[in-house]
């Protein structure tokens, strides 16, 4: 196997009392996405900045593209992109301006710098913005052009802190989709999320962190076996004991009615959701509301903290969880 | 090796001229996007030539006799280029309160770049602000009568100092809090630099013990030795006070000794400022 592209081994740090990371380890293989997934202040962004060579830790080591991120700053630099929570990019200039800025600091010359510039804002479809200054940009447009900022180089691997955090559900999307471009081009990628569902649709790997300690690491599918799966919600118009008899009949043996509503596991997620409506229709009975409910970020916490036995591969750190 | 040493060192120094160019230039494309501050720093000036020029220096008499304006426009050239670090104080607080630091920190960039750009351009647009002192000036009756040369020797003097300046607030902007906290740090130095000096009034007619300071604060070599070189030198020169018996030579090692001092703690403070 190939040496990994982050390797982090016991990092720690604090802020004066506060212990922001108190044991963190963790490795990603070239060319996949890793998520470290957790709540406002569980250490997401310190282990990123620490990664990405603004923060020096109190103790443990961590290496990039196989560099020691403390002794080799300046090479880790080099080949790594980073897209922090609050937008970095110069509000007086315009997008191509900002990118070509960036483009000659990683001393791509003028020309080169220019033609990145160009050809990111197509992808990022920030064309017609060219000239605008940042400004006046959208929040959405701001994360893109950020993102754009931290590929002129064609970095190995991207960090990205919370980059969907604060965008509406459209942006978010474009988001995802321009990350999923960049994954399929090999790039490696450790992005940071508070959202479970964002974690799931971009990672091949989730650690979760919690008060500084990773508290659980596996596949998605991993992660969320041991901590139960999604349910379909089915809610009538109004408490029909008959209807309802039906519908629980409908969605299998281990559905519940509780009050003018039922539901059951969706074991194969958006697929049972489809299922269920198009049985639903068929069977012809008013429905006021079906959905798809997943197990929220505080279930997961609660499960990697209360099943650790069976949880995915549990960090060798959970023991000093509290 | 020694061969190796002096090649990766040519390749650090041009990647550092090569990013302290790109981060002036970036510098100076915002600088050009404020019009507000541009229009602010050169509406001061104006007002300051009005009003000591004519308010205050209606009742002011100088000690040798002459004319008050051509003996304080001087005084005003050097006060703008004082005045020129609370801008650079303010701008470097303002950078490093926005997330742009941590993207340039993230960039294998030469440590020192962000700070020389920061400095350079603020050079570079202090050059309008005086040359609308110097047409002021001249609309006043002020002359450099001591030659061209001179008058360009002169303000070339008036740079250095204001350059080396510029430093002390790149520094006060590393380290205030934040951008409010920065203008209040520089403005107490500022102005009690500028007007405990020779810049508005001859310090002979000041007490005793404010006299020596005004004397011996670096301002007022910086405008005797401006007042020399144009030729406008109102007024007997103290005795025994060398800083304004070599005003020039005076300038010149205080420019230098300020930025041998300031610019490296400027740039080690810059590149671990949150580490």
């Amino acid at each position: 196997m190939t040496e990994p592209a982050i390797s982090a081994r016991h990092l720690a740090r604090s802020f004066g009392p506060t212990k922001a990371l108190v044991d963190v380890s963790l490795d990603v293989v070239p060319g996949s996405v890793c998520a470290l997934l957790g709540r406002n202040g569980a250490g997401k962004t310190t282990t990123v900045r620490i990664l990405t060579t603004l923060l020096a830790a109190d103790a443990g080591h961590a290496q990039v593209a196989g560099f020691d991120v403390h002794d080799q700053a300046n090479e880790v630099r080099a080949r790594i992109g980073v897209t922090g929570q609050t937008a970095t990019m110069d509000e007086l200039l315009n997008g191509a301006e900002n990118l070509e800025t960036i483009g000659r600091f990683c001393h791509l010359g003028a020309a080169t710098s220019r033609r990145r510039a160009r050809e990111l804002l197509e992808q990022f479809d920030l064309v017609d913005a060219t000239k605008l200054l940042v400004k006046q940009y959208s929040g959405g447009m701001r994360r893109r052009l950020d993102l754009a900022a931290s590929l002129i180089h064609g970095p190995e691997i991207l960090f990205l802190d919370e980059p969907t955090t604060g965008l509406d559900p459209v942006s978010r999307a474009e988001m995802w989709t321009s990350i999923r471009t960049l994954v399929a081009g090999g790039t490696t990628v450790l992005l940071t999320t508070q959202y479970l569902d964002e974690a799931d649709r971009l990672a091949d790997t989730i650690v979760v962190v919690d008060r500084g300690l990773v508290v659980a690491e596996g596949t998605p599918e991993q992660l969320k076996a041991s901590i139960g799966r999604p349910f379909v919600r089915v809610t009538l118009p109004d408490v029909d004991p008959a209807t309802l008899e039906k519908v629980r009949r409908l969605l299998g043996e281990e559905a519940e009615v509780s009050g003018r509503s039922v539901s059951a596991p969706a074991p194969q997620g958006l697929t049972t959701l489809e299922e269920v409506v198009g049985q639903l229709r068929e069977l012809g009975v008013p429905v006021h509301e079906v959905g798809l409910e997943h197990p929220s970020l505080d279930e997961v916490f609660s499960a990697v903290t209360d099943h650790s036995q069976h949880a995915v591969a549990p960090a060798a750190s959970t023991a000093g969880a509290a | 090796m020694t061969a190796r040493v002096a090649v990766q060192a040519e390749r650090q120094l041009r990647g550092g001229l090569l990013d302290a160019y790109t981060a002036t230039r970036r510098f100076l494309i915002r600088g050009m996007r404020q019009p507000d501050v541009i229009f602010g720093s050169v509406l001061i000036p104006v007002i300051f030539v009005v009003l000591f020029g004519y308010v205050f220096g209606s009742s002011i008499r100088l000690p040798g006799g002459g004319n008050y304006r051509s003996y304080l426009m001087p005084g005003l050239f050097a006060m703008s280029v004082l005045f020129n670090s609370n801008n650079v104080a303010v701008a470097v607080a303002t950078d490093m309160s926005e997330g742009v630091v941590d993207r340039f920190r993230t960039l294998p960039i030469a440590r020192s770049a962000i700070v020389v750009g920061r400095s350079l351009s603020s050079l570079v647009l202090g050059i309008p602000v005086l040359v609308v002192m110097i047409l002021c000036g001249l609309a006043v009756g002020w002359r450099p009568e001591d030659g061209l040369g001179n008058a360009v020797l002169a303000f070339l003097l008036f740079e250095l100092f204001g350059y080396a300046i510029g430093w002390l607030g790149v520094l006060v902007g590393l380290l205030a809090g934040g951008p409010q906290a920065a203008d209040v740090i520089i403005s107490i130095p500022t102005f009690l630099l500028g007007f405990i000096s020779s810049v508005f009034v001859d310090p002979a007619l000041m007490p005793a013990w404010l006299r020596v300071i005004a004397y011996w604060n670096p301002v007022s070599a910086v405008v005797t030795a401006g007042r020399q070189l144009f030729g406008n030198t109102i007024g007997p020169p103290p005795s025994g006070v060398w800083s304004l018996d070599h005003p020039i030579a005076t300038t010149i090692v205080l420019a230098v000794v300020i930025m041998i001092v300031a610019i490296p703690i400027c740039v080690r403070r810059y590149s671990h400022s949150t580490r």
